[in-house]
C-alpha cells in the first residue's frame, strides 16, 4: 500500500486567487478515540471537480465536514481562500460552501419547501424580492416549483433529495460538497442530478461509491483509506487502474459482464404470464390453474390503498413460483415496496392472496412472517438489538424454537453472510456493508420460503456489493429483488416485473426486459444510460493493461493540468 | 348525605335512551371526523403551489386578517374567561360563539371535528362518571337506573359534567381560528412577540416538522419487527425488545438532531429563524381583540349575575 499526499496539483503553479483549500497535515480524532483523519495534505483549486472515494469509514465524510467549516482543525492546518480557518473563516466557509448530507430529511427542517429554500438566502441578508426569485428559480431548476408549499414529510424520497439540493443552490455556493447524492434514487432521478451537476459551474466535491455516476462529472479522484489520502490523481487514472480500485474496495469491474460480451446468459425459469391473460369461469370465478406446480405466492386482482385513500397498488396479478428469482423494477413511488408489503401480509388490500394455494385470510396473514422474509432498504430500520447474535436470534426466538436450534441457526446464518465471529459486535458500529449482510442473516435465520430484498446495493461500496452478489447467488430460496441495479437484475433474476403507477405493466424474462427498448417511453426510466461509461472504462483498463506489458508505448494520455 | 328533593325510578327503556342522548353526539363527531372517501381513489391532489393554509381557507376572513400576536393574546384571554364560567347556559353560549368563530374563519370543519374527536373519550368519561359520583344536594333530583339502586344518578352531576364538556369544546374549537388561520411560523412569531422565549418557539417549529420523520422511523422499525414475528406481550422478552427499540430510536434521534443542527449552521443559522415580516398591530386588530374581550367579559357577568348556581 502506498501513500500519496495530494500530487494532483504538484506540477501546477497555483496562483493565490485560484487556490480554494489548502490542507496540511490534518489530523482528527473523535471523542471516543477513533482516529478519522491522519496526516491529510491536499489542495483544491477553484473549478476542481473531485470524486472523494474510499471504503465506508475511510474518513470521507469527516474530511468533507472540515472542508465545509463544520469541524475545526484539531491538528494541522486548513486554509480557505488563503486565510487560516479561524472561527470567522469557518463561519464564512459554512456560508459559501454547500454540503448535501446523505439523508435529505436533515436538510428540510422548515414546514414547507418555500421556507426551506428561503432559509439560507434570508440568513445571507438578501432582500425579499431577491429571495423570492431565488426560491422560484431553484425549485424550478429541480422540478419542484409546483410543490412549493408542500410540507417535506409529504414528499417522496427523490423529491426530498432534490428539494435539499435546491436549498443549497439558493445560497449560490462557490463550492458544493455532496455526500451520496444518488443513493436510493431511480435512474431518472439520477439523470436529473447528473444534469444539475453538469450545469453547476463552481467547485464540486462528491462522495459516492457509484464511480459510473461520477465518471462523466468528476475530473479528479481523491482516494481515502484509513483516514489517509492514498491516491490523488485524475479520475480517468483511477478507473483505468483495476488494481488500485481493488485495493480500496472500489473495483466495480465485476459489473463489466453487464454490458459486454462477457455476460453469461441465464435461461429464464419457466413461468406463465398468468395475470395478463388469466381466465374466468362461467361463474366469474377464476379458472383453476392448469399448471400442476402451485405458486408459493399468488395475488389476483389485488389492490391496496393507503389510509388516506391514495392508491398503493392497483389490480395486481402476480405469481411467484418456488425457487425463482424475480426482479421488481420501476421508478421511485411506482409501488414496489408497497407490493412487497402486501406479499409480507403487512398491507392488507382487496383481492385474492394465496400462499401455496391456500387463501391468506386475516388469521393466516398474521403467521405469514414465518414463510416470507424481508431485508429492508435501510438497515437502520431493521437492526435494533445490542449485538449481532441477539439480532440474528430475534426471529428464531419469536418462532419459539429451542435454544440449541436458535444457536445453530444463528451460526449458520452468520456463516452464510461471512460474519462468523461477529456475534458480540454492536450492529450500530459496523460498516454499511456489514450491516446489510447482518440484516440478511437476520432474515435467513428464520429460513423463509421467500426472501424479499429491497434495494440491497444502495449505499454500499463496490467491494461490499460484490460480496453481497456472491452471497445472494448462493441462497437457495425464492427471491424477490427490488432494485434499480441492472447488473444485479441480470446476474440474479430470471424474470423481471416492471411496475408503474401502482400497476404491473410488464412481466417477462429478464433477457427480454434488458432488450426492451419501449420501456423508457412508458415510465421514463433509462436503465442503460451507464453502459457507455462501463464500455469506456473497460477500454481504459484494457489500454492500461496493454501499456503495463508494453511500457515503451505508453503515451502521456493524462498530462497534469496547468494553471490558467 | 343531604335529602334529595325527588327520586325517579327509570324504566329500562328510558334508562337505555338517556346515555344514548349523550353518547350519540360523540359518536357522530368521531364518525364525521374519521370518515374516509370510500369507493374511489383520491385524485383531487391539492395545489401545493399556493400556501397550504390559504389554499383551504377563506383568505379574507376576519381571523386571517388578524395580526397573529393580537389574535393569540385576545383568544387566549377569551379562553381563560370561558374556563371561568360556572353555568351550563353561559357555557353553551360560549360553545355557540366558538362554532360561529369556526364558521367565520372559513376553515374546513374536518380539523375541528378531529380535535373534538380526540377529546371525546375523555369527555364521555366525564359524562358517565360525574353524575354517579357527585354528592347529593338538598332538593336535587335523583334518577335510579334499573339494577343500580345503590348508585343514584345525580342531575346536578350531569349538569356539571355538561358544563365542563361545553367549555372544553368551546376552547378546543377556538384553537382552529387561532392556529389554523396563519402559517405556523407566523403564529409562533406572534407568540414570540407576546414574550414567549424564541428558542421555545423554534423547538415547537422543529418538533412540528420532525414529529412526522420520527413517526415514519417508528413505523418502519415496527414493520421490520413484525416481519420477524414480533408481537407485543406482557412479558420480559417484550420489555427487553421494546427497550432495544426505544434505545435505537433515541440514538437515531440524537444523531439526527446533531445533523439537523449542522445543516442549519450551513445555511447561516445564528440562533433565530429569519423573517421578512415586520408585523404591526393595527387599530383593527385591537378592535377585534376588544370585541373578543367584551364577549368574554359579558359571558362572565351573565354567568355570575344571572345563571350561576352554587356548586
Amino acid at each position: 500500500m502506498h501513500l500519496i499526499n495530494s500530487q494532483y496539483h504538484e506540477d501546477i503553479e497555483v496562483q493565490g486567487d485560484d487556490l480554494l483549500f489548502a490542507v496540511e497535515h490534518l489530523f482528527f480524532t473523535y471523542p471516543d478515540g477513533g482516529e478519522a483523519l491522519r496526516d491529510i495534505s491536499l489542495t483544491v483549486r477553484r473549478g476542481d471537480r473531485i470524486a472523494l472515494v474510499g471504503k465506508n469509514g475511510s474518513g470521507k465524510s469527516t474530511l468533507a465536514r472540515h472542508l465545509n467549516g463544520l469541524l475545526p482543525a484539531q491538528r494541522g492546518s486548513l486554509s480557505y481562500q488563503g486565510e487560516p480557518a479561524d472561527a470567522n473563516v469557518l463561519a464564512a466557509m459554512r456560508r459559501d460552501i454547500g454540503i448535501l448530507f446523505q439523508d435529505p430529511d436533515n436538510h428540510l427542517f422548515c414546514n414547507s419547501l418555500y421556507e426551506d429554500v428561503a432559509f439560507g438566502p434570508m440568513n445571507q441578508g438578501l432582500g425579499r424580492e431577491e429571495v423570492e426569485s431565488l426560491v422560484h428559480g431553484c425549485l424550478e431548476a429541480v422540478g419542484l416549483r409546483q410543490l412549493m408549499y408542500k410540507p417535506a414529510h409529504l414528499l417522496s424520497y427523490g423529491q426530498k433529495k432534490r428539494a435539499a439540493f435546491a436549498s443549497l443552490l439558493a445560497m449560490r455556493p462557490e463550492v458544493l460538497i455532496l455526500d451520496e447524492p444518488t443513493a436510493n434514487l431511480d435512474p431518472r432521478q439520477e439523470q436529473i442530478f447528473k444534469e444539475l451537476l453538469a450545469d453547476f459551474s463552481g467547485t464540486l466535491i462528491i462522495i459516492d461509491h457509484d464511480l459510473l455516476f461520477l465518471y462523466d462529472i468528476c475530473e479528479r479522484a481523491i482516494v481515502l483509506a484509513d483516514g489517509r489520502v492514498h491516491h490523488d490523481y485524475s479520475f480517468r487514472d483511477l478507473v483505468s487502474q483495476q488494481h488500485a480500485l481493488r485495493e480500496h474496495g472500489l473495483d466495480f469491474t465485476f459489473r463489466f459482464s453487464c454490458c459486454g460480451e462477457d455476460h453469461h446468459h441465464h435461461e429464464p425459469a419457466s413461468h406463465r404470464h398468468y395475470h395478463h391473460s388469466h381466465e374466468h369461469g362461467d361463474n366469474a370465478l377464476h379458472a383453476p390453474l392448469p399448471d400442476p406446480q402451485t405458486p408459493v405466492l399468488e395475488l389476483q386482482h389485488y389492490s391496496f390503498r393507503y389510509p388516506d385513500m391514495s392508491s398503493g397498488v392497483t389490480d395486481v396479478n402476480l405469481i411467484v413460483n418456488t425457487g425463482e428469482t424475480i426482479a421488481l423494477v420501476g421508478e421511485n413511488g411506482a409501488g414496489k415496496s408497497t407490493l412487497a408489503g402486501c406479499l409480507l401480509g403487512l398491507n392488507r388490500g382487496e383481492g385474492y392472496f394465496f400462499h401455496k394455494g391456500r387463501e391468506v385470510d386475516q388469521k393466516y396473514r398474521r403467521s405469514l412472517w414465518r414463510q416470507v422474509g424481508m431485508v429492508f432498504q435501510n438497515s437502520a430500520d431493521q437492526l435494533f438489538c445490542p449485538s449481532c447474535l441477539e439480532e440474528v436470534a430475534f426471529g428464531p426466538r419469536q418462532m419459539q424454537l429451542p435454544a440449541a436450534e436458535v444457536k445453530m441457526r444463528v451460526d449458520e446464518a452468520l456463516d452464510s453472510v461471512r460474519l462468523s465471529g461477529y456475534e458480540q459486535r454492536v450492529p450500530l458500529n459496523m460498516s454499511g456493508g456489514e450491516r446489510k449482510r447482518l440484516a440478511i442473516a437476520a432474515a435467513l435465520s428464520m429460513r423463509p420460503e421467500v426472501l424479499i430484498l429491497d434495494e440491497p446495493t444502495a449505499s454500499l461500496d463496490p467491494e461490499s456489493q460484490e460480496l453481497l452478489l456472491e452471497i445472494l447467488e448462493r441462497l437457495q430460496m425464492t427471491r424477490i429483488l427490488i432494485t434499480h441495479d441492472m447488473f444485479f437484475i441480470r446476474s440474479l433474476s430470471s424474470r423481471t416485473i416492471v411496475m408503474h403507477q401502482g400497476r404491473i405493466i410488464r412481466d417477462y424474462p429478464t433477457l427480454e426486459f434488458l432488450a426492451d427498448e419501449h420501456l423508457q417511453a412508458i415510465n421514463g426510466l433509462d436503465y442503460t444510460y451507464k453502459n457507455h461509461c462501463l464500455e469506456e472504462i473497460r477500454d481504459l483498463q484494457h489500454i492500461g493493461r496493454h501499456h503495463a506489458h508494453f511500457p515503451h508505448l505508453l503515451p502521456h494520455s493524462h498530462p497534469p493540468r496547468t494553471a490558467d | 348525605m343531604a335529602d334529595p328533593g325527588q327520586i325517579i325510578h327509570l324504566s329500562a327503556l328510558s334508562a337505555g335512551l338517556l346515555p344514548l342522548m349523550f353518547l350519540l353526539p360523540a359518536a357522530l363527531i368521531i364518525f364525521f371526523a374519521t370518515r374516509k372517501k370510500r369507493g374511489k381513489d383520491r385524485t383531487d391532489a391539492p395545489d401545493w403551489s399556493i400556501p397550504t393554509i390559504d389554499a383551504e381557507a377563506d383568505r379574507t376572513s376576519l381571523f386571517h386578517r388578524w395580526d397573529p400576536a393580537a389574535k393569540a393574546a385576545s383568544l387566549i384571554i377569551y379562553c381563560f374567561l370561558i374556563a371561568s364560567l360556572k353555568s351550563l347556559t353561559c357555557s353553551a353560549i360560549a360553545l355557540a360563539v366558538s362554532i360561529l368563530a369556526v364558521f367565520l374563519a372559513g376553515i374546513p370543519w374536518r380539523g375541528a371535528l378531529r380535535r373534538l374527536a380526540a377529546m371525546s373519550g375523555f369527555l364521555v368519561m366525564f359524562l358517565v362518571v360525574m353524575p354517579f359520583s357527585a354528592s347529593t344536594r338538598p332538593g336535587e333530583t335523583l334518577l335510579i337506573f334499573p339494577l343500580l339502586e345503590n348508585l343514584p344518578f345525580h342531575l346536578h352531576g350531569l349538569i356539571l359534567a355538561l358544563t365542563i364538556v361545553c367549555k372544553a369544546c368551546a376552547i378546543a374549537l377556538l384553537m382552529e381560528p387561532m392556529l389554523g388561520t396563519a402559517p405556523l411560523s407566523s403564529t409562533l412569531q406572534g407568540f414570540a412577540r407576546l414574550g414567549i422565549p424564541g428558542p421555545i418557539m423554534q423547538m415547537i417549529l422543529l418538533s412540528h416538522r420532525y414529529i412526522f420523520v420520527f413517526q415514519q422511523e417508528i413505523l418502519r422499525m415496527h414493520r421490520s419487527m413484525r416481519v420477524r414475528g414480533f408481537t407485543a406481550r406482557t412479558d420480559l422478552a417484550t420489555m427487553r425488545t421494546m427497550g432495544n427499540f426505544f434505545g435505537m430510536l433515541f440514538i437515531s434521534s440524537f444523531d439526527r438532531t446533531q445533523k439537523v443542527y449542522e445543516a442549519m449552521l450551513c445555511r447561516g443559522y445564528q440562533g433565530s429563524y429569519p423573517t421578512f415580516e415586520r408585523p404591526v398591530t393595527t387599530a383593527g386588530d385591537v378592535t377585534k381583540g376588544l370585541l373578543c374581550a367584551i364577549i368574554g367579559v359579558l359571558l362572565v357577568v351573565l354567568d355570575r349575575l344571572f345563571f350561576s348556581l352554587p356548586i
